[in-house]
């Protein structure tokens, strides 16, 4: 009789709580209520063992936070730079194809943004989200300016200040933003580290170029440092896209016992 | 564990068993002989092992080495700390009754 009830429940139940479960049942004397509790039990088991490898609504919301921030962040990691590039002639591609990309970049690096900080904030939701705010407000100040360029070109709009102000603003918010992003992806450790430290490099590298040649100071290395920030900040930006991505592979996972 | 999510019809066997672990660890056996001391009303074994694999699954519980077959429990820092909200929980919201009723001083 106790052997039966027992085989009630699920095999892999059985591995688990089985001899300690016999080992209870010997010790009282099974009426009615105990079987039927037992029946119930074994039917709760079961009902339980076929949602085991079910995704719940929680892994389905951080499968989704990575797919869609791994995809809009490799996307974004190209499209900035090369639509920067090309918008400002310095690649030989249509300025106004250029400035799509780079509208089209921004947009996926809002969306990037806000994926992979919902998958970072599981664990530093503070730190985090205090992150996503300066990046993602400076991609939302740069659409504007890049928006107020196309409609009003170089006319004052607000308090004589023209678009281009705005936009410029814009961007470099975002690069701080970028610096700021990175450094607790970094810290946080749960993307890849060695893409956070390089978009960290690409984000802090232009804006010391502007710095030094605005300033005059150091004149010569602001070109570099602006090169070598679009290839780190391209580079970054991908390689956490990927980082995500990859995560979304299946692990190999340990047989459990039958 | 009334606002725990996942326990259904086995929130409050398993937070009989939280308060039976909390002076220590117990095998199974021990915990239902426990409980029906403490609350007059046996617990059969089916619910008390569905709540126990939900216990262990939150990592409120954790199992120990087995000793003759029988395996103890004992409960974890987490297990501590949702059964003290729990706890507490419950304590106001039977003052709050003892209140409305007049029993006790508003």
């Amino acid at each position: 009789m106790r052997a039966a009830l027992i085989r009630l429940y699920p095999a892999r139940w059985r591995a688990r709580y089985g001899d300690e479960f016999a080992a209870i049942l010997e010790e009282r004397s099974l009426g009615p209520y105990d079987v039927a509790d037992i029946i119930l039990g074994a039917l709760d088991a079961r009902l339980r063992s076929r949602r085991v490898g079910a995704p719940t609504t929680n892994e389905r919301g951080v499968d989704m936070s990575l797919r869609v921030g791994g995809y809009t962040a490799v996307l974004a990691g190209i499209l900035v730079p090369v639509g920067l590039l090309a918008a400002s002639d310095v690649i030989p591609i249509d300025p106004t194809i250029g400035i799509a990309m780079f509208m089209l970049g921004m947009l996926a690096l809002l969306v990037a943004l806000a994926g992979l900080s919902a998958f970072q904030a599981r664990t530093h939701s503070m730190l985090i989200w205090i992150a996503f705010a300066l990046p993602a407000s400076g991609v939302t100040v740069t659409i504007l300016g890049a928006i107020g360029m196309i409609i009003f070109e170089d006319e004052a709009i607000i308090a004589g200040i023209s678009s281009w102000y705005i936009w410029m603003f814009g961007l470099l918010t975002v690069f701080a933003g970028s610096l700021l992003f990175a450094l607790v992806t970094y810290r946080t450790g749960a993307l890849s580290r060695w893409a956070a430290l390089v978009l960290a490099f690409g984000s802090l590298a232009p804006l010391v170029g502007l710095v030094t040649g605005a300033s005059g100071l150091f004149a010569i290395l602001d070109g570099p440092l602006i090169i070598a920030g679009v290839v780190g900040y391209t580079i970054g930006w991908v390689g956490l896209g990927v980082a995500a991505l990859r995560m979304l592979q299946p692990a190999s996972v340990a047989a459990r016992p039958a | 564990m009334p606002q725990e999510p996942g326990f259904g019809r086995f929130a409050e066997p398993s937070l009989l068993i939280l308060v039976s672990l909390s002076d220590g660890p117990k095998h199974g056996y021990a915990i239902m002989t426990d409980v029906e001391a403490g609350t007059g009303r046996p617990m059969g074994a089916g619910t008390l092992y569905a709540a126990l694999a939900r216990l262990e699954e939150r990592g409120l519980i954790e199992p120990l080495a087995p000793v003759d077959r029988r395996r103890p429990y004992r409960l974890t820092g987490v297990g501590a700390t949702i059964l003290a909200e729990q706890l507490r929980g419950l304590s106001a919201f039977a003052q709050q009754g003892l209140r409305q009723l007049g029993e006790i001083e508003p």
